[in-house]
Parts: structure tokens; C-alpha cells; sequence
């Protein structure tokens, strides 16, 4: 055999590789690249973003959460008439209560878009993928409905389809046997980039207030970060470490 | 791979020579050739008919990994771009299906028995009319050059302009 596994001959190529390319990308001579990534993309994907949201509980109310919910319904067209367990449910209602007190709070779930997403790590055909951008999506192409990925997410965001559907949506295609989650509007960041606004954020922010936020977490000048530089913000299950791309606030 | 070849032979090939010589709507045998929906809206196809007859799947299988991965979505062969087209919703709410023998691409799929199932999960019909002034789904590639180019030069051709 000359391909002898215990010999790392792929990856020491692969890393002499990698560190070429950084070499050419940084030595040509200053301001010229060989090679370089950025927004300046044929396809509508900024590849130095990563989009997130930052959602101020504080400010949500019982009816803003079902505002929310219901407008991720309208524009992905997934419906949950029946009450089923199964029906998938993009974004849930959630219901925080302190027992002493009986101080209610309401926050929407849905997918976090993690840095270190385990719904991509256990997929076995590489349809639950992170896409450049920091969005989390299942390419529904090659999903093969094994449901791997909703028992690794510990944010319980992920949906099955257990039955045939019609009159889906132009901008959400979804059919029976695979797995759905939030995409974060994708339609909406590709077709607007950092002035795209989320459906469920356009429910909730009417008359100016932000209560729910998006923006890009990678530029340290957008609303986003100041807000989460200057009041800081919660990542759910931070001892995971998955450094989730929704953040909450008051929580 | 196989149903690729079929499919290409049948729709481009068969159709084609037909249809040069026996006018649309006429018969082949006992079997009516088939006579797709004429775009509404639009004189031209992305492509020209002969090639879109022949690789009009290859051209949606590449397309659907440039939207789903990176976000692709003005590309000029998308596939809510062929039904906007080809299938628009109509005024009085009428809406053609896939199930239905007149659907623009169940036409042709029925007459080649090629069974697809990009419509279990995709839309079967365009954006409703008020919609599509908006939505310009073949986006600046198509406004452009209108003409021949694959998919790989204008993504080409725009990343060059971008770095400019």
C-alpha cells in the first residue's frame, strides 16, 4: 500500500499548502493580493459577516413573541394548525417564570446560528453546513432526513416535515423528509445585506424601538456590537461554548 | 446520470427535429408532442430554446448549490425565474400545478417520462403578479448581455468587474 494511513503525508501537504497561500496572500507587495476574499462576491453572500441578532427581553412582551412567531409563518409559510408535536415550528414562544415572585418573561427560540454549530458536526452527508456568512441552513438538496441534527441541538430549533406539502413558498422551499430550521432570512440578507431586517424583527420593531436587533457581528461599528460592547449580552448555555450568533439581553 | 442522458435525448433531440418539421400542437402517432407555455412577459429565454431543451437541468443543478451555499439568488437560471415566467400566477387566482398535464415543465416530463421531484419541496407556480414588478430574478447577468454565456463567465465576468 503506498497510501499508508499512519503516515500524515495528506495533511502535511495540505498544511505546506495552506501556509503558501497565506504567504502569497500577505508577500506579494503591500496592497496587492494574489487572492483575496470579501463583500465584493458574484453571489449575494458577505464573506467577512457574520450575521446575528441581539434580542432585548426586557422589551418583548407575551404578544410581541406570538407577533414574531407568527410573522416567521407568514413569510416561510410554515404553518402549525393541527397543534401536533410534530408540526415544525420554526421559532417558539418561550415562557420564563420566577417561582417566587411569578415575574413572567417571554423570549422567541429559534436557531441561535452557533460559531461551532453541533447540528453541522453530526450530519453525516453535509447538509446541515454553515454557510460563509456565519448562517447556519440545511441544503435540503442532499439532507437525507436522518434527523441527526435535532437531537445534537441543545436549542431544540430544528424540525422534521413528516408530511407532503402544497403551496409552498417561492423564497422557503420545504418538503416532507427533511430538516428545517430558522435560515435568519436568508432571502433577506442576500437580497439586502446589513439592511436586511429579519421578518420577526420587522414584527416587533414598529415605531422605531429595537427590540429585536440585526446586524453584523464582525464589524465593530454596527449597532450590534456597540449595543453588546456598552450593555453586554447573554449567550444561552454559554458553558458550551457554541458561541451562539442570537444573544439576548435582559435574561 | 442516465436519466440526464434520456432526458436530453428525448427533449432536445426528439422534440427538436420534430418540431422543425410538423407544426406545435400537432401529433406523433396517437401522442400529442408537447407544447410548453410560452413565457408571459418576456419574448426570450435565458438561453436559447434548443439549449435550454438539452441542459436545462444541468444549468438548475449548478444553479441550486450557488443559492443554497453562497447565496446566489439574482442568477439568471433560477428556478423561480422559469416559473415567474413560464407559470405566473394569474390575475383571477388561477393556479396551474405540476400535477396538472398543462404545467409548463409536466408537459414535456410526462411526454419523456422523466419523473422530478424539485416540486415536493419548490414553489410549482411565479410570485403573484404584484409581486413581480419587484423581484427581477434574472438579475443584472441577464439585463446585461442577454445572450450566450454559462453561468461560470458571468460569475467570472463579475468578480472582475467587482475588482476593478
Amino acid at each position: 500500500m503506498k497510501n499508508d494511513p499512519s503516515k500524515p503525508a495528506r495533511s502535511s501537504r495540505r498544511g505546506f499548502l495552506q501556509a503558501a497561500a497565506a504567504i502569497a496572500t500577505t508577500l506579494v507587495a503591500p496592497g496587492i493580493f494574489l487572492y483575496r476574499t470579501g463583500p465584493a462576491d458574484a453571489s449575494g453572500l458577505d464573506r467577512e459577516a457574520r450575521w446575528g441578532m441581539l434580542i432585548d427581553t426586557n422589551v418583548l412582551g407575551e404578544a410581541d413573541v406570538d407577533a414574531c412567531v407568527s410573522a416567521c409563518r407568514r413569510e416561510h409559510g410554515w404553518q402549525a394548525e393541527n397543534g401536533s408535536q410534530t408540526d415544525a415550528q420554526w421559532v417558539r414562544k418561550i415562557r420564563l417564570e420566577e417561582p417566587g415572585s411569578g415575574h413572567r418573561k417571554f423570549l422567541p427560540l429559534m436557531c441561535l446560528h452557533c460559531e461551532s454549530p453541533p447540528c453541522v458536526d453530526v450530519c453525516p452527508t453535509g447538509a446541515s453546513f454553515k454557510r460563509a456568512d456565519g448562517i447556519v441552513l440545511v441544503n435540503k438538496h442532499t439532507c437525507i432526513g436522518c434527523r441527526y441534527c435535532m437531537m445534537a441541538c441543545p436549542y431544540k430549533a430544528r424540525s422534521f416535515i413528516h408530511e407532503n406539502l402544497k403551496d409552498q413558498l417561492p423564497v422557503a422551499p420545504r418538503g416532507k423528509g427533511t430538516v428545517e430550521s430558522c435560515t435568519l432570512c436568508v432571502h433577506r440578507i442576500d437580497r439586502d445585506g446589513a439592511d436586511a431586517v429579519p421578518a420577526c424583527a420587522e414584527a416587533v420593531n414598529q415605531g422605531g424601538r429595537k427590540a429585536i436587533l440585526f446586524g453584523n457581528l464582525n464589524d465593530p461599528h454596527s449597532e450590534i456590537t456597540r449595543r453588546l460592547r456598552e450593555l453586554g449580552g447573554t449567550r444561552l448555555r454559554a458553558d458550551m461554548g457554541l458561541n451562539p450568533g442570537i444573544r439576548f439581553q435582559g435574561l | 446520470m442516465l436519466r440526464i442522458v434520456i432526458l436530453g435525448c428525448v427533449l432536445g433531440i426528439l422534440p427538436g427535429a420534430l418540431g422543425a418539421v410538423e407544426p406545435a400542437g400537432s401529433r406523433f402517432g396517437n401522442i400529442a408532442i408537447p407544447d410548453p407555455a410560452k413565457p408571459v412577459g418576456s419574448d426570450q429565454c435565458v438561453e436559447p430554446v434548443e439549449i435550454m431543451r438539452r441542459d436545462h437541468m444541468k444549468f438548475l443543478l449548478h444553479q441550486r448549490d450557488e443559492t443554497v451555499i453562497d447565496g446566489a439568488r439574482d442568477s439568471r437560471y433560477s428556478l423561480v425565474g422559469c416559473m415567474d415566467c413560464h407559470n405566473p400566477a394569474s390575475a383571477d387566482g388561477k393556479v396551474v400545478r405540476y400535477e396538472d398535464p398543462q404545467h409548463f415543465c409536466a408537459e414535456c416530463h410526462a411526454y419523456a417520462s422523466v419523473k422530478i421531484d424539485c416540486f415536493e419541496c419548490h414553489a410549482d407556480r411565479g410570485l403573484n403578479q404584484s409581486q413581480q414588478s419587484r423581484v427581477d430574478t434574472h438579475g443584472p447577468a441577464w439585463r446585461e448581455t442577454g445572450s450566450l454565456l454559462t453561468a461560470s463567465k458571468i460569475q467570472h465576468r463579475a468578480r472582475a468587474s467587482d475588482e476593478e
